[in-house]
């Protein structure tokens, strides 16, 4: 029997991520690319960057995980739009 | 006059979070006339998050209205939440209006969740298994819902602040195949039907900012990755009737 298709892998741990009560995240993109996986989007602090590392890794322990999202910048409210 | 909406969406509070906002809503009042918060203010929809939320908000010199997101659902404490941050003196609208004055004029906000579906020609339909009816049903309310609100809520000026959006515009970005669960045409055709001056949403974090109903009201997706600062700023046009 072939290996678990990349595509069930990506939906595992997306599904992971999103169910999961550590990270109940639903905004990160998960590819898979041969034995690695990539994780992108933006959070709130690094705590939960790294937690959605680990979770993502508990679903996936085979792959070599590439942790890419980045912490969400607060800047300052800039200009006012005129509608 | 001119009224400012400040807005924001999609901060997802949390014990770790504690704090981070306040700073940046300092000097708020000399930008904007009330600050709208388009849901998915937790990240668990706990009780606990909740308090987090209130006490980031509490006191602000100018009005707070919120309407909550899917997040704050997720463990049933949304009443709870929504008592917490009314106590703290916010207005949280579910399905309802409130009127607020600015510079003399009347500034009528409807507000409310909102729901999915999907988009006019590719969405899901009130036919099949009870499932799905119920799914397309819940939009359907909703909607019905916000147009009577704004029948019933003559002002000056009208906003509509959701979680869900109304358009596909703001979504640019996001995956085509969830459109479905990012928002529903219904919601626009509702507001389309009564009038306003701007629909402000959260919920897609990888679209864009700046989206159009098909009757031409302007829409803003205000999730705070989309928008990258702390709040954005909208200036209605003064209302020279007054």
């Amino acid at each position: 029997m072939a290996g678990e298709a990349p595509q069930y892998v990506a939906a595992r741990v997306q599904r992971a991520l999103a169910e999961d009560e550590r990270t109940h995240e639903l905004g990160i993109r998960v590819d898979v690319r041969g034995d690695q996986i990539f994780l992108r989007g933006q959070v709130g602090d690094e705590y939960r960057r790294e937690t959605i590392a680990g979770v993502a890794g508990e679903a996936a322990p085979e792959l070599e995980l590439h942790n890419e999202i980045s912490v969400v910048e607060v800047r300052d409210p800039g200009e006012e739009e005129n509608l | 006059m001119k009224v400012r909406i400040a807005a924001v969406g999609d901060i997802h509070m949390g014990e770790d979070l504690r704090g981070r906002f306040r700073p940046r809503f300092a000097g708020i009042e000399e930008r904007a006339d009330v600050l709208l918060l388009a849901g998915d203010l937790t990240r668990h929809g706990t009780e606990e998050e909740g308090r987090v939320v209130a006490d980031e908000f509490r006191d602000l010199p100018i009005p707070v209205v919120a309407v909550l997101g899917n997040h704050d659902y997720h463990s049933d404490a949304e009443e709870i939440i929504s008592v917490l941050l009314r106590n703290a003196g916010m207005i949280v609208l579910d399905d309802q209006a409130t009127v607020i004055e600015c510079h003399g004029e009347t500034l009528g906000i409807v507000g409310g969740k909102g729901f999915g579906g999907g988009f006019a020609g590719k969405c899901a339909s009130e036919f099949g298994e009870p499932e799905t009816k119920a799914f397309v049903r819940h939009t359907k309310d909703i909607a019905e819902r916000w147009r009577v609100a704004l029948k019933e809520t003559p002002a000056d000026h009208r906003v509509v602040l959701a979680h869900y959006s109304p358009v596909k515009d703001t979504l640019e970005g996001e995956p085509k195949e969830i459109y479905p669960f990012l928002g529903s045409y219904l919601l626009a055709e509702a507001v389309d039907a009564e009038g306003a001056d701007l629909i402000v949403h959260g919920h897609a974090h990888l679209g864009c900012e700046k989206g159009l109903t098909p009757g031409g009201i302007r829409v803003r997706n205000v999730a705070l990755p989309v928008l990258g600062r702390a709040y954005g700023v909208y200036s209605l046009k003064e209302d020279l009737n007054v």
